[in-house]
């Protein structure tokens, strides 16, 4: 059995939730080949971007995010992957008095797709989806566990493959979010209060450039990222944050796996260099990854 | 290859689907004609004016008057041709009543300006300056006592100038423009109200010197809301340029004396935290043997501890320590350790169900607080009702000024007894903690009063007002920031607090 293998990595992106968990690699499940993966995610911030203000929160201390995320990825044929996520999440501030948060969060589905080759160019496509698979509560940031927004996302990725099994990839990503319902029946956006409960969460795109080392199972990878919202509203002063804001972050990072068999190992490192309206993140993804044959 | 692409098709569409929901919704209000045009709302019982006349308003120019005519004739042949669409939509607007928008310009000024200061670099809380309201921290911080006051003044100017509007209006029994001149079309219902004075001016100017006074870093804001009011009355051919003016001169004039009341009511000395030591002293004398303390960090001083001294409207000094609620349990006793383990018992199970109620009812920072929350329900059910302008006052002034009391009695409460929070042992909360004394619990407190006032004035909704009091209670010891003696006895109170209100209506004959 020729061993192609998957990648994965989570993105804890925002303040303390996962918004962002999309597949960006290169790397295809043979047809009928599957690989199944256990994630574990620590995410932590101190220090938050209240608007653009950079500060701490004596209140809050120090704000983690842990998930643990089951994760099947499955080669439909060789040149289309399908991958299903579902994550449980837990919040904890370490000081003050605000209750931690957990639950089932996001169940994700993405296809990804080779779209072209040229010479030593590949370029990708990734279609995502998801939606919330418990009623969690959205609104009490920053403890909620998620955002609640049912996603819609599309990434191209273009990948250039480097002698010594060098490569450059950047991605590029649109990601459309529903509107939550919430549990108050007005808030603010802006300057304006709303009388409903319908809040909409602003969409998201991202943008990545990494550069790493390829060979068979076992890969290294830098790379860094930014995380922006179509619009959205600014923390207000002294404020907590809402399903409204228009985040932004900018991360860098690494990333290793090492698959020597049907069993493997996956770590990765990330920081948050500079944001708006979110935490400045440090996250921890450790995998356990399992290949195995279907039929 | 061919099935894969079904597979993005499919994919794609469902996630157009739940994208294309962009925009969100909120109820549309139709403009209407009122149930009652209450002729005889001139001789009603005000709450600051001696009497409906204590500010005079000349007579206008006959309806015949040259002066009048070019008016009537500056509608229709100048400002109805050349109406634009945005004109237009704020004439809808305003077409739902100036008393609902401007009650709703004040719930929304309360929820921006709903913020606790932010400590400084020495750990310490500046204390907002309404001379300079729009540095940080901004001006007012518009806790719930704060709303409940900007809120109680607003509708009581609206009202007091209101009832003077109805008394002129029918003692100068000007016809509405549309009804002198049929050329004229106006774009709101046309009722037989005489239109002199424009009683969406009245509305609009003395909410603007009270919102002024209460958000004093909104001049601009408010000036372009007033203007806008103003100008739907001209632009919808429901006043002339006249109706409008005495509207202005009459409604400031109202206000100005409302705003007296205010400025003599003691909130200025409601922030004493020097009164702190002797209320913590009383309160162990009567055997709190923890009293409260701050659980922010830094330890932040306690909001508004003499609120309690503040003016009430609707009953005297003498009746708010009579109504006092009693001693709360204290520590030690069989009692208290039943309200802890029910805290104990949510905290450890908490349903999903228990924190939307909980979230439902925070109406925290950045919202409008509790008397914001019942405000609305007043405003929704007087609209529901077709009330006329001077109704719809009317009962929000009984409401605004029960809310008042409501805060008033309920900090008075808080501070006598200085009670410690469910934090202070230990269990954590999912809507955050308010940074003042447990007992007894303002939301009880203000949604009973709310509920007595509004099923008062609207009886066949009681049993849902009522239900909604109970469960803005029962949020706030799902949201673990309250033990449950706060909250039945903090009903309790603002029921009586409510009933005050509703008698003083029901002597002035508004029941």
């Amino acid at each position: 059995m020729k061993h192609t293998l998957l990648c994965v990595f989570i993105s804890i992106w925002s303040m303390n939730t996962i918004t962002a968990q999309l597949p960006h690699d290169q790397i295809y499940m043979n047809k009928n080949i599957a690989c199944g993966a256990l994630m574990y995610g620590n995410s932590s911030w101190t220090n938050y971007w209240e608007n653009s203000l950079k500060r701490d929160n004596p209140n809050i201390g120090k704000l983690s995010t842990e998930s643990l995320g089951a994760m099947i990825a499955y080669g439909i044929t060789k040149k289309i992957n399908a991958l299903v996520m579902v994550p449980y999440v837990k919040t904890q501030a370490s000081q003050g008095n605000l209750m931690g948060q957990q639950g089932f969060q996001d169940v994700s589905l993405w296809l990804k797709a080779k779209v072209f080759n040229y010479k030593q160019l590949h370029g990708h496509a990734t279609l995502g989806v998801s939606t919330p698979m418990s009623n969690y509560v959205t609104e009490f940031m920053p403890m909620s566990i998620g955002l609640g927004a049912k996603t819609l996302s599309a990434r191209g990725i273009l990948n250039y493959n480097l002698p010594s099994n060098l490569y450059l990839s950047t991605t590029a990503s649109y990601i459309f979010r529903s509107q939550v319902q919430v549990d108050r029946d007005s808030y603010l956006n802006g300057e304006r209060l709303y009388y409903t409960n319908r809040v909409p969460v602003p969409d998201a795109f991202d943008a990545a450039f990494r550069m790493g080392y390829l060979k068979k199972e076992n890969q290294l990878e830098v790379f860094a990222e930014h995380f922006s919202c179509a619009g959205g509203d600014d923390i207000r002063r002294n404020s907590m944050p809402f399903l409204t804001n228009d985040m932004t972050m900018t991360a860098v990072g690494a990333y290793a796996k090492y698959q020597p068999k049907s069993l493997g190992l996956s770590a990765r490192v990330s920081y948050v260099i500079d944001g708006q309206n979110a935490g400045q993140s440090t996250q921890v993804t450790i995998g356990l990854l399992y290949l195995f044959k279907v039929k | 290859m061919k099935k894969t692409i079904y597979y993005f098709i499919y994919l794609l569409s469902f996630g157009m689907l739940l994208s294309c929901e962009n925009s969100v919704s909120e109820a549309t209000l139709s403009p209407y004609v009122p149930s009652n045009m209450d002729e005889n709302a001139g001789n009603w019982k005000t709450f600051v004016l001696s009497s409906p006349t204590e500010v005079s308003l000349s007579a206008p120019a006959a309806i015949n008057d040259p002066s009048y005519l070019r008016e009537i004739d500056s509608l229709k042949n100048t400002v109805a041709p050349n109406l634009t669409n945005e004109q237009r939509q704020i004439v809808s607007y305003w077409g739902a009543g100036a008393v609902y928008r401007w009650n709703e310009i004040a719930r929304e000024l309360a929820a921006r300006y709903n913020n606790a200061p932010a400590a400084n670099s020495e750990g310490k809380y500046p204390v907002p300056d309404a001379n300079n309201p729009l540095a940080d921290p901004k001006f007012p911080f518009a806790n719930p006592p704060y709303a409940s006051r900007a809120l109680a003044y607003l509708s009581v100017a609206q009202f007091d100038a209101l009832v003077s509007t109805w008394k002129y209006k029918y003692q100068y029994n000007r016809p509405a423009p549309s009804v002198v001149d049929k050329g004229i079309k106006a774009l709101l219902p046309v009722s037989n109200l005489p239109s002199y004075p424009s009683e969406d001016a009245v509305v609009g100017q003395a909410s603007y010197v009270i919102l002024l006074a209460m958000f004093p870093g909104e001049g601009s804001f408010l000036k372009s809301k007033l203007e806008e009011c103003k100008n739907a009355r001209l632009w919808a051919g429901m006043n002339v340029g006249s109706d409008i003016q005495a509207g202005v001169s009459l409604g400031g004039a109202v206000a100005a004396k409302v705003m007296q009341r205010a400025k003599a009511d003691g909130m200025g000395a409601a922030n004493n935290q020097a009164a702190t030591a002797d209320m913590m002293a009383g309160a162990k004398s009567m055997g709190i043997s923890k009293v409260w303390t701050s659980q922010e960090s830094p330890a932040r001083p306690p909001l508004l501890p003499t609120f309690g001294n503040v003016k009430t409207w609707n009953f005297d000094r003498a009746t708010l320590e009579a109504i006092r609620p009693s001693m709360p349990y204290v520590e030690g006793s069989a009692e208290f350790k039943k309200d802890w383990d029910e805290l104990l018992a949510i905290e450890k199970n908490q349903t999903r169900e228990q924190a939307a109620i909980a979230n439902f009812w925070a109406d925290g920072p950045g919202t409008y607080t509790p008397p914001g929350h019942w405000h609305r329900y007043g405003a929704n059910a007087g609209f529901e009702a077709k009330y006329s302008e001077v109704r719809m006052a009317r009962m929000l002034a009984y409401l605004g000024t029960a809310e008042m009391d409501a805060g008033i009695g309920c900090w008075d409460t808080k501070f006598y007894y200085y009670t410690p929070r469910p934090q202070q042992y230990g269990v954590k909360t999912s809507v955050g903690l308010p940074n003042f004394p447990s007992y007894t619990s303002g939301h009880s407190t203000f949604s009973a009063a709310g509920a007595e006032v509004l099923s008062a004035f609207f009886p066949q909704k009681a049993s849902t007002f009522n239900s909604y009091a109970q469960q803005a209670s029962d949020s706030r010891v799902y949201g673990l920031i309250h033990w449950r003696v706060d909250c039945t006895m903090g009903l309790k109170h603002g029921k009586i607090i409510g009933q005050y209100a509703v008698k003083r209506a029901s002597q002035d004959g508004a029941l």
